[in-house]
């Protein structure tokens, strides 16, 4: 018969063995895993995925006929260095490019020999098809002139051709044969060039890789990778904690750092500069919003070194659309004094009451409740209530936020993105006209309504669009920056950057500067 | 009893038609564009425009909910709209990993609760009935999600004793997986159960045919489960049968902690990226399986209490 005593025992006796039973869970010698906070992959197609997260798998198997070094971005032409091409020229106008690609880059699985039919139709397929496809409308033709020679003309000159086109992720080199041989299932079982190569598409758990054995150059030195998908944060948090992954992206909330730092202080924390540009728009449809007093005086009401601190160590500075390290930004000392908009409250108050509202006012203002967003709004709201402006704020989930924004029923939103180092692309995404949001949800993001309920910046970017020079593109460029900040309906806040947290156990096997929100495991090896 | 369990699966038609609809309807009325989650928030007009197109989403409102209608009737729910792949692959992925868990914290639930329960009610006002109240008003109040992160944070982060999350894979290793976010559920459920179980038990003892057993001399073991707790068991089943549902609910929040594959999870997923035929077919599945637990509940009644079985 069992007593209570018995009982008792045993359980305190099992729990004992348990302290010193070997963990169950140990770091597999020759696997990398990595994970992500989305619910799941969607693609692996560099031409069909959606999902930021999915990019960690593609940039692993696909690669760019020219790259930035690792962990960088290109911001200067002189800044790529040679890759699946090996060389390349531009005529004088900048519209014609012609790529000498490296011979002997054989496609995973022996699909052959990357030539230059497979590049031609890598670009020609970005144009024509995929998800990006008004990213690409400049390519006029992308032809082989010969089994290792691309030639492609462009409708209007780009001296940023390479960060704007040749190292994005639509056009990374795929293989035309096995696209064509494998349909539909290209998209979760693609053929690239890259040191991995997939051996599973799990819709549920994620994606599985081994290196890719007769890759062109140093082969990967961890054999296998898996990217992984844990949405929920605390189990994202366990998983990297207990040992079971070795990466995990980030939360990027106030005090999130310190915290994982306190308790497991030997964790690596790469951040990319600038990450997320975090841009205000003023909606221009909106009253009082049109008063440039009143705009000004909010400018003046935000303190932005309060963001930046909250969110330290993860953001970072910016005075104007695009951040001070990209090629247009610029610094504060370079800016007029007029256009500094420091945080000044006083000066706030004057213009509002310049602006008709000594008295205050009140906004309506919706976020989004992901952390980024709302915590930025939740700051911005209580430093402008220090200078009598009240915001109204309404917390919708992140979806809905997005939706209703692109509905013209948001007045002060933020927008987070991250956008490459390439300025006509930013200044396209949010400021002519042909980007403006209209209410039935079909237009661009515009927020603002710049250039169109006041005039904007078109003229100036058609003449940064004709530019030769990568000097006059940014002389251009940095005239639009102005332009915009001179006429404020959308302003540049402290950017955010992309957040991964490493075990120790691996080093990635170069440092973590700037770039997209993914890079290349090929060069990681475990080192404890 | 074959006439009554076909008027009750008829009975399951129009409620079945009414969820689809309510799904639809509210899935339409809530602020979000799939279109601008798959693509992203710079995504430009055009490209909004040619996903809505190739997804379907431009056609009038009332054309998409014939069609939607005519395919859940051949449980056709088509495509994730992110992912493009059949829902019925994602189904076929994750409704076992719910069952599985279901079925694991029900039975664990049971088997903590009721005896948990039957010994409080005999040692009626002493110290392990005090225990279960404070047990159960602990499980009553106690977030799932919460509990979930601590068991986590103890067995797994800390003992490692148990896996941090996953399905893990073949019969032991799945049980493995399985213990921690099932016993999270049974806690809860036992909590329910074990309070449930010593009222059901408290009312029958006080019976006549529990003092007469006493008096023909019946051992007390004999007593409380042959014939006061078989007595007890029709409350009690209703109480399994609301605490199976309930494990629908959690088991949401528990397949995101432990990251486990399964309806919940796969729904709140889809919910958050407004993918619309995932939601749809979710929520059909969870509407199912209300359903048959129901039935599967009024079928226990009519062969336990003869009496209703009767009135039938």
């Amino acid at each position: 018969m069992i007593t209570r005593r018995a009982l008792i025992g045993t359980a305190i006796a099992t729990s004992a063995m348990g302290l010193y039973m070997p963990r169950l869970r140990a770091a597999a010698a020759d696997t990398l895993r990595f994970a992500s906070s989305a619910g799941g992959p969607r693609k692996t197609d560099p031409n069909q995925t959606t999902q930021g997260s999915d990019n960690w798998a593609v940039i692993q198997m696909f690669e760019y006929l020219v790259m930035p070094p690792d962990g960088t971005f290109g911001v200067k032409p002189e800044d790529f260095q040679p890759w699946l091409a090996e060389s390349w020229t531009t005529s004088d106008d900048s519209k014609t490019w012609v790529f000498k690609l490296r011979q002997g880059v054989q496609f995973h699985k022996g699909y052959g020999e990357m030539t230059a039919d497979d590049v031609a139709r890598s670009f020609l397929r970005a144009r024509d098809e995929g998800v990006s496809t008004s990213n690409y409308t400049n390519l006029t033709d992308v032809s082989a002139s010969s089994k290792y020679e691309v030639t492609i003309k462009l409708k209007n000159p780009d001296p940023m051709f390479l960060s704007s086109t040749v190292a994005t992720r639509n056009v990374m080199v795929v293989s035309k044969k096995a696209e064509a041989e494998l349909g539909e299932k290209f998209a979760t079982e693609p053929i690239g060039t890259g040191p991995y190569q997939i051996d599973r598409f799990d819709s549920e758990r994620g994606m599985f890789l081994s290196r890719h054995e007769g890759y062109w150059g140093e082969p990967a030195i961890i054999p296998k990778v898996e990217c992984l998908y844990i949405a929920d944060t605390t189990a994202r948090t366990l998983a990297l904690m207990s040992g079971d992954v070795d990466m995990i992206e980030g939360v990027r909330q106030p005090g999130w750092v310190p915290q994982i730092q306190a308790q497991k202080p030997d964790l690596i924390f790469d951040m990319t500069a600038p990450g997320s540009f975090n841009t205000l728009f003023f909606n221009l449809s909106k009253e009082p919003l049109q008063n440039i007093q009143l705009r000004k005086a909010i400018m003046h009401g935000i303190n932005k070194q309060e963001i930046v601190d909250a969110l330290t160590p993860m953001s970072n500075m910016s005075y104007t659309l695009n951040p001070p390290n990209y090629p247009t930004g610029f610094k504060l000392e370079d800016l007029p004094e007029d256009l500094r908009y420091e945080y000044n409250p006083d000066e706030a108050k004057k213009l509002l009451a310049d602006a008709g509202f000594a008295g205050g006012l009140t906004i309506p203002v919706n976020t989004s409740q992901r952390e980024d967003y709302s915590t930025q709004h939740l700051i911005i709201q209580e430093q402008l209530s220090q200078i009598g402006i009240k915001i109204d704020l309404k917390i919708l989930d992140h979806s809905a936020y997005h939706a209703t924004n692109r509905q013209n029923l948001n007045t002060l939103n933020i927008n987070s993105s991250s956008l490459p180092p390439v300025p006509l692309y930013v200044f396209n995404q949010y400021a002519p006209s042909s980007a403006n949001m209209t209410e039935d949800g079909k237009g661009g993001a515009n927020y603002s309504h710049y250039g169109v309920l006041m005039p904007g910046v078109d003229d100036l970017l058609d003449q940064m669009l004709q530019t030769t020079t990568f000097d006059d593109y940014v002389a251009k460029g940095r005239e639009v920056e102005l332009k915009i900040q001179r006429d404020l309906p959308m302003a540049g806040l402290p950017t955010l950057s992309y957040l991964v947290v490493r075990s120790p156990r691996i080093d990635i096997g170069f440092p973590i500067k700037s770039g997209y929100a993914y890079w290349r495991f090929c060069k990681a090896k475990i080192v404890a | 009893m074959a006439r009554y369990l076909f008027f009750r699966l008829l009975d399951m038609v129009p409620t079945v038609f009414l969820v689809l609809t309510m799904v639809f309807i509210a899935m339409r009325i809530l602020p979000g564009d799939p279109a601008l989650v798959a693509l992203g928030p710079n995504a430009d007009g055009g490209q909004l425009e040619a996903f809505r197109e190739k997804m379907g989403l431009n056609e009038p409102l009332g054309l998409q909910y014939v069609t939607f209608l005519g395919n859940a009737v051949r449980f056709d729910f088509g495509h994730s709209l992110m992912s493009d792949v059949p829902i019925g692959t994602l189904i076929a992925n994750n409704l076992p990993h719910t069952i599985y868990l279901t079925i694991a914290s029900v039975v664990l639930g049971l088997v903590m609760g009721i005896p948990f329960g039957v010994y409080a009610a005999t040692q009626r006002n002493k110290l392990p009935d005090s225990a279960l109240r404070i047990y159960s008003l602990i499980g009553y109040a106690i977030p799932d999600f919460y509990l979930a992160a601590v068991l986590l944070i103890v067995f797994s982060l800390n003992l490692g004793w148990f896996p941090i999350n996953g399905e893990g894979s073949g019969f032991w290793d799945g049980l493995h997986h399985i213990f921690l976010p099932a016993l999270t559920l049974a806690m809860l459920k036992s909590a329910f159960l074990g309070r449930l179980t010593r009222t059901s038990l408290l009312e029958v003892l006080g019976r006549d045919y529990v003092r007469t057993a006493r008096a023909k001399g019946a051992r007390e073991s004999r007593v409380i489960y042959r014939h006061a707790l078989r007595n007890a068991m029709l409350p009690l089943s209703t109480g399994i049968g609301i605490s199976i549902l309930a494990t629908l609910s959690g088991s949401v929040a528990i397949e995101l902690v432990f990251n486990r594959p399964g309806i919940g999870r796969l729904l709140i997923n889809a919910i958050q990226e407004r993918d619309y035929p995932v939601i749809q077919a979710g929520v059909m599945m969870f509407a199912f399986f209300v359903i048959l637990v129901n039935l599967a509940m009024d079928i226990v009644y009519l062969i336990a209490d003869p009496r209703i079985r009767m009135k039938s």
